[in-house]
């Protein structure tokens, strides 16, 4: 049976990656719609490049909504130091032509999620959770609808990328998180534990160029920009690739391993503000509320990228 | 040949791993001389590891070694202790004799400072085991202790491996992040071993099993110390062998090729229970704070583990 999933996402490259990946399975997932979220970049940019993700995979049938434009409570934090000034910066991809949905992304979710048959939609958070806690709070009901939240998003033992303690995605808004981890949603989240150890070495990303279709091509484009960044603050041997995890963990959970545990987020101290505490060893009495992944197959996820890539034009 | 010996003084909680890194430092005579040891509130209350302290230095063989009661708490918060892994007394396993060497009169803060304030600046350096309650309090108290100390060398904290006492603190800083604070903040040169390397130090079997051949008192009793206090690591971690941490700050002043690290920004957090004592360490230097700290982020557990064993044969 196809799961039927909402992304949500500021792209971004590894979101990109991640859309298409999506995208390239129909098999699987019915991808009823992309919203788009303040997040890597600003809300307009991230929404249109999600337009541009769309007409390069050939799918313009998936309709692409803007969300929210600014985080629950806190100023807007971005990372054009990472993703370049347009946030998909590499592949010179056309101005789309396809447009918005005309209605908010918010009420998008919950419009949706309140008609669906309970428990029937997965939603795919590749960003900062803003527009998922704000259906949460607008209307509560809206998590009736959610099968599962999958997201990327905390890191434990790689603890942050945009401040010491901190993953991206989570710092942006630690309250939108703090929301969601709290709402009793069955909810599975991929951190930074596992997407660094899924990296975008040059021999992974020339099989994808060599795949031959624009799409392999743009993709090698996009994650050879991005990747110059933590290729040099990491001194490894590839970039992590974040959000595509998601996607892979839906068509392939044996690729992953985990366990349910607590995680909470830290919302009161500037010095380690979205810290995801992660009860990894299980020493405290919190309740779990989240599956918690730890490791990927790396050689496994890359297959799985470049075989579903390879389906697209 | 001359050796210049480094003059350390030791602020520990002794608990079992404690006690064999004072026992790694006591077969070392001939490169460490020890001032004194204070004992501090942590693994287990005062007046345990006061006398704990006592006894291990019998063990050795070494009861002209002063030993201290510093601060019976921490700065700020009430005492947190973990008897849960140590033992009713901190020091569970071998059965040692009560120390029949007195404790010393005067508090642990103030021969601290005395004695820092008395030597020739830059010769002495603070050996730190424990939660840094004394040290703390000692800068509080005079801070030109701080320009005088060579340098500190400390067991706390945790960055990739985040905590231990709880999700994200490390024991020693957690029960006093306000001294750790202070301590971080001191200008001092300092070096720090977290849980990212003690947690590479693991105390398997055949280890224990060599120290327990090595047939001396010392070797025997560290066997049993670990064996005791092994359980509950095992249990929680599924690891082959217990972290072992203290020995790790003899070892890196012995033998600092057997570790890598970096000089980066250390803080403490003090701000939220949630987080509470989490030593933020920078190690990907993405911020500006100043760099306070060297870093050790990995270690050679075999060489590690010879060197203990080399320097136990050394005593009775």
């Amino acid at each position: 049976m196809k799961r039927k999933i909402i992304i949500d996402t500021d792209p971004g490259q590894d979101d990109a990656v991640a859309i298409l990946l999506a995208l390239a399975s129909p098999e699987e997932l019915d991808v009823l719609a992309i919203v788009a979220v303040a997040g890597n970049v600003g809300l307009a940019k991230n929404a249109k490049n999600a337009l541009k993700v769309v007409e390069l995979s050939g799918r313009t049938d998936v309709p692409v909504y803007a969300g929210s434009v600014s985080p629950m409570r806190r100023k807007p934090v971005t990372a054009e130091h990472v993703h370049g000034a347009t946030g998909l910066d590499g592949p010179d991809l056309p101005e789309p032509k396809l447009k918005l949905q005309p209605q908010h992304g918010v009420d998008f979710l919950i419009d949706t999620l309140l008609a669906a048959e309970p428990g029937s939609i997965t939603l795919c958070t590749l960003g900062p959770l803003t527009n998922v806690a704000m259906a949460l709070v607008k209307a509560p009901a809206t998590a009736r609808g959610i099968a599962e939240i999958v997201m990327m998003g905390g890191g434990y033992f790689e603890v942050g990328n945009i401040t010491p303690a901190a993953e991206f995605n989570i710092f942006v808004d630690p309250e939108a998180a703090d929301v969601v981890l709290r709402s009793g949603v069955k909810i599975t989240m991929i951190p930074l534990d596992v997407t660094h150890g899924v990296l975008s070495t040059r021999p992974r990303l020339d099989r994808i160029a060599a795949i031959g279709n624009r799409v392999g091509k743009a993709v090698d484009e996009m994650l050879s920009f991005s990747e110059r960044f933590d290729l040099n603050k990491y001194a490894a041997r590839g970039a992590p690739l974040h959000d595509p995890c998601v996607i892979a963990y839906l068509l392939r959970p044996d690729l992953f391993e985990g366990r349910e545990i607590s995680v909470t987020v830290e919302t009161h101290s500037e010095l380690t503000m979205g810290l995801t505490v992660a009860d990894w060893w299980r020493i405290t009495d919190r309740p779990r509320n989240v599956f918690y992944l730890r490791r990927a197959d790396a050689d496994g996820f890359y297959a799985l990228l470049n075989q579903r890539l390879a389906r697209l034009p | 040949m001359t050796i210049v010996k480094r003059k350390l003084i030791i602020l520990t909680d002794p608990g079992q791993d404690e006690a064999v890194a004072i026992l790694v430092i006591l077969g070392s005579p001939d490169d460490f001389e020890v001032l004194g040891v204070v004992a501090t509130a942590g693994n287990i209350e005062l007046d345990y590891t006061e006398k704990n302290a006592r006894k291990i230095l019998e063990l050795a063989g070494r009861s002209d070694i002063p030993v201290f009661a510093g601060c019976p708490r921490p700065m700020h918060r009430p005492l947190v202790t973990a008897a849960h892994v140590h033992g009713p007394t901190g020091l569970d396993g071998p059965d040692l004799p009560e120390p029949t060497m007195p404790l010393q009169k005067k508090h642990g803060v103030d021969w601290l400072v005395e004695t820092v304030m008395a030597a020739e600046p830059g010769t002495i350096t603070i050996c730190s085991l424990s939660p840094l309650t004394n040290l703390a309090m000692a800068l509080v108290r005079e801070p030109a202790i701080a320009s005088r100390i060579k340098e500190i060398v400390m067991m706390a904290g945790a960055y990739f491996e985040m905590g231990n006492i709880t999700p994200t603190a490390e024991f020693n800083i957690y029960v006093d992040p306000e001294a750790a604070d202070v301590v971080l903040r001191s200008g001092i040169k300092m070096t720090m071993l977290p849980l990212d390397v003690t947690h590479q130090m693991l105390s398997t079997r055949a280890r224990l099993d060599r120290f327990r051949a090595l047939g001396n008192r010392c070797g025997v009793a560290v066997a049993e110390m670990m064996t005791f206090s092994e359980p509950f690591d095992l249990k929680k971690y599924g690891w082959d062998g217990a972290p072992l941490h203290g020995p790790c700050v003899p070892a890196f002043m012995l033998k600092p090729e057997l570790f890598q690290g970096r000089e980066i920004n250390v803080t403490v957090e003090l701000g939220s229970e949630l987080t509470m004592g989490m030593s933020v360490a920078d190690y990907w230097r993405i911020t500006d704070r100043p760099k306070n700290v060297f870093y050790v982020r990995s270690g050679d557990a075999a060489g590690y583990y010879d060197l203990i064993a080399e320097r136990l044969a050394r005593l009775p």
